[in-house]
């Protein structure tokens, strides 16, 4: 298992050589197969390079919704974004999310993987069992987990008889999210470990089996760190996927804070700035901003993975 | 494989060709239709957030001014309610794809700037259709105003209500000689009733349901409390604060003691109890057709007043003409017709529990003749009203911070005096915050 490049191809910087050189060598890459790339190339440009841009200038003016009478702020969106106590609390939100689903759902999956890949009847029962939740819409899940979770007629109240509301008191707001999203995207890791485990060479198995490993050792010195790779993908694919929580949160709590504003997501402060109180500026600058702190996350997974790598050479 | 004489060049080719034709003649076949629809007659486009029962009653009422106004074409689109549609509304206006018509809670007015999104009613206009300002509420008319010129045409006001069972009431000796619940004057009194109704509720239900848990009810009720105390927010000028802490610590506490005391279950199905035999519920007077449906015996008053003078948190549906850059002819005069219609027929709006905002309406027997609507009638003059600044309004940037604040204490995870604090952190928050429409602070 590796991991995805997903990277651009880049033109190398061509300062050094004559136009005539850069003509002939984007002829070259042309002729290479650069016309295939081409139509990706408009794509992005059109629907991520652009809106990037043109976020990166809005976060810049007071635009409202409507685009008339814009002008140029500077960073004072910024400043208010550093200095906004919301902008921080559902940041915290989002972080302490991140921080519940990361290490439950890696574990979990890990788990799943090995009861389905070891158990020998009906094998495609397990996987697709714990595998299609996966493919349900957000808005769907969402609201099945707020029904179930509803203090009268819900079936944790009915069935497992924890008497708590759940979605109505602090301290299990965030909680029941996280046990709704394990439930949905467990799935999604739990096939990444399945197929990890099953590209394990067996003769490792059968050679520690000759040496009088048991399963547990087995289990502990083969199977673990054949899947170091696969749970650093994980590990990240999560973590990315987790700081931009959003769909799932707001149909639970209908587009509200959650109780006590204790379920506000960055993502959803940001719709609230652009979309309630219609300051697309501002509402551009804190998008702006995490996406810098995705970005620094993503970056810092790939220094740490590469001084690994270094350490296994 | 294949069929001879095709290959896939040609295939794909043909599969383009069709795509595009295809695509153009829908275009085509779109507006010939819309043509053929249209026909000679003047079309109004009319934009409006009504679903349920109210928006079958006002289909029942663009059909009445159909029939009456054959050379007009209503065109009417229902969107979903909240942020959505104020969204799209701001959008279409300022795009100049904004319809001739649109309804908007008032309290979104300040939120939307004039000239640029919402072009003025001509209100000699409006008079040749049999609509004027004395036939209004002085305070909603000055609230549709702005420098001077009438943005808005109000259709109702939708107050929130005090929902009383009849036969509960009865056996707890609430209800008086004239058939009505009994006037309760201070929170005294208002204890020493629930205390009797709690008595002769069944087991498990709940006094009372306040929505605890919901920001937008939590704060309506605050609202509707603090301005029976005079509490206040900012100053006339919208430049200062003048929330009071100390009034605010009483209302959250008058609030809470509902929970504490027993009353209210916090987070119960409140419109359930209520018709299993709870003895109240306080709910908008939009409820009025869920309560009809179970023929309980049931009424409804105003919000009591227990801190003062008589108030109760009302917002107000309200038609607005959406900016259009040629406004004017033909179609700007139908959409004053069908607004002034509507607002003067709505005494079949009223059976949606609105109150209708034209008043000759009030006085008609057909809406006299309404309960428990002509029982709240009353509410039109004593409305409780978020401050006029453009972070107000129906599911806006205030009640959508300062509502939890009010939820919190009224679950007891914040003091009340800790919550009052908070509240007037919002509200001098969002005052520094300027208006993103323009048009300085607030």
């Amino acid at each position: 298992m590796t991991t995805i490049d997903t990277t651009a191809p880049v033109v190398r910087p061509a300062a050094t050589v004559g136009v005539t050189g850069v003509r002939a060598r984007l002829g070259r890459s042309l002729q290479r197969g650069g016309w295939f790339v081409a139509p990706f190339l408009l794509l992005y440009a059109l629907f991520v390079l652009t809106p990037i841009a043109r976020g990166l200038w809005l976060s810049l003016t007071d635009a409202n919704i409507t685009g008339e009478g814009t002008s140029f702020v500077g960073l004072d969106n910024y400043t208010e974004a550093l200095g906004d106590p919301l902008v921080w609390s559902s940041l915290g939100h989002s972080a302490y999310f991140t921080l519940l689903v990361v290490p439950c759902i890696t574990v979990l999956a890990f788990l799943l993987a090995m009861l389905a890949h070891h158990i020998q009847h009906a094998k495609w029962l397990w996987r697709l069992c714990f595998f299609a939740p996966f493919l349900l819409p957000s808005t769907v899940v969402g609201n099945m987990w707020r029904w179930m979770f509803n203090p009268d007629t819900g079936l944790m109240d009915h069935v497992f008889h924890l008497e708590s509301a759940w979605l109505t008191q602090k301290s299990t707001a965030m909680t029941a999210v996280v046990i709704a999203t394990l439930w949905w995207t467990v799935g999604f890791s739990f096939l990444l470990y399945l197929a990890a485990l099953q590209n394990i060479p067996p003769h490792l198995y059968e050679a520690a089996a000759l040496d009088g490993a048991n399963a547990w050792h087995r289990a502990l010195h083969i199977t673990l760190p054949m899947l170091r790779n696969v749970t650093g993908l994980v590990v990240a694919l999560q973590i990315l996927a987790s700081l931009q929580v959003f769909d799932q949160v707001v149909v639970m709590y209908e587009f509200g804070p959650g109780p006590e504003e204790s379920t506000r997501t960055l993502v959803q402060y940001t719709l609230e700035q652009g979309f309630t109180s219609y300051r697309v500026g501002y509402a551009s600058a804190i998008s702006i901003l995490f996406f810098l702190i995705i970005a620094a996350v993503a970056v810092g997974r790939m220094w740490l993975l590469r001084k690994r790598e270094e350490a296994v050479r | 494989m294949g069929q001879p004489g095709l290959n896939r060049r040609q295939l794909l080719t043909a599969l383009g060709g069709l795509t595009v034709a295809g695509s153009l003649g829908f275009a085509a076949l779109g507006t010939g239709a819309d043509a053929l629809a249209s026909d000679a007659r003047t079309r109004v486009r009319y934009w409006n957030l009504f679903s349920g029962g109210d928006g079958v009653n006002m289909i029942d009422m663009l059909d009445a001014f159909r029939a009456a106004n054959p050379g007009v074409d209503v065109k009417d689109s229902t969107l979903r309610w909240g942020n959505p549609y104020y969204t799209k509304l701001a959008m279409a206006a300022s795009g100049n794809r904004a319809p001739e018509l649109a309804v908007l809670h008032l309290g979104r007015l300040a939120g939307f700037a004039p000239e640029r999104q919402l072009d003025p009613f001509d209100t000699d206009l409006l008079a040749e259709y049999g609509v004027r300002e004395q036939d209004f509420n002085p305070t909603l008319w000055q609230r549709s105003l702005i420098d001077g010129q009438l943005y808005a045409l109000p259709l109702d006001i939708h107050p929130q209500l005090n929902f009383y069972r009849k036969d509960i009431c009865a056996q707890a000796g609430l209800i008086g000689d004239d058939g009505n619940l009994i006037t309760l004057t201070s929170p005294d009194d208002w204890f020493d009733a629930l205390k009797e109704a709690k008595k002769v509720v069944k087991k498990g239900l709940q006094t009372i349901g306040l929505h605890a848990f919901d920001q937008n009810f939590a704060w309506w009720f605050f609202m509707s409390f603090y301005a029976q105390a005079g509490g206040t927010y900012y100053d006339e000028h919208l430049t200062d604060v003048t929330f009071d802490t100390g009034k605010a610590t009483e209302i959250l506490e008058f609030l809470r003691r509902h929970i504490t005391d027993g009353y209210n279950i916090a987070g119960s199905p409140d419109a359930e109890h209520f018709m299993n035999g709870g003895a109240f519920v306080w709910e908008g007077g939009w409820s009025v057709p869920v309560y009809d449906a179970p023929k309980i015996p049931y009424g409804a008053t105003p919000l009591p007043p227990l801190f003062g003078k008589p108030a109760t948190q009302a917002e107000s549906h309200a038609f607005v003409l959406p900016h259009q850059s040629d406004r004017g002819g033909a179609a700007n005069e139908a959409a004053h017709r069908l607004a002034a219609y509507i607002v003067r027929h709505a005494v079949d709006w009223a059976k949606g529990g609105h109150i209708p905002a034209y008043t000759p309406t009030l006085t008609d027997p057909a809406y006299r003749k309404l309960t428990p609507q002509s029982e709240y009638a009353s509410a039109m003059d004593h409305m409780a009203l978020e401050p006029p600044a453009w972070f107000a309004g129906s599911s806006g940037t205030l009640a959508q911070r300062i509502g939890p604040v009010v939820v919190a204490a009224n679950l007891g995870s914040t003091t009340p005096d800790a919550a009052a604090r908070r509240m007037r952190q919002v509200l001098t928050q969002l005052l520094e915050t300027s208006n993103p429409m323009g048009g300085g602070t607030a």
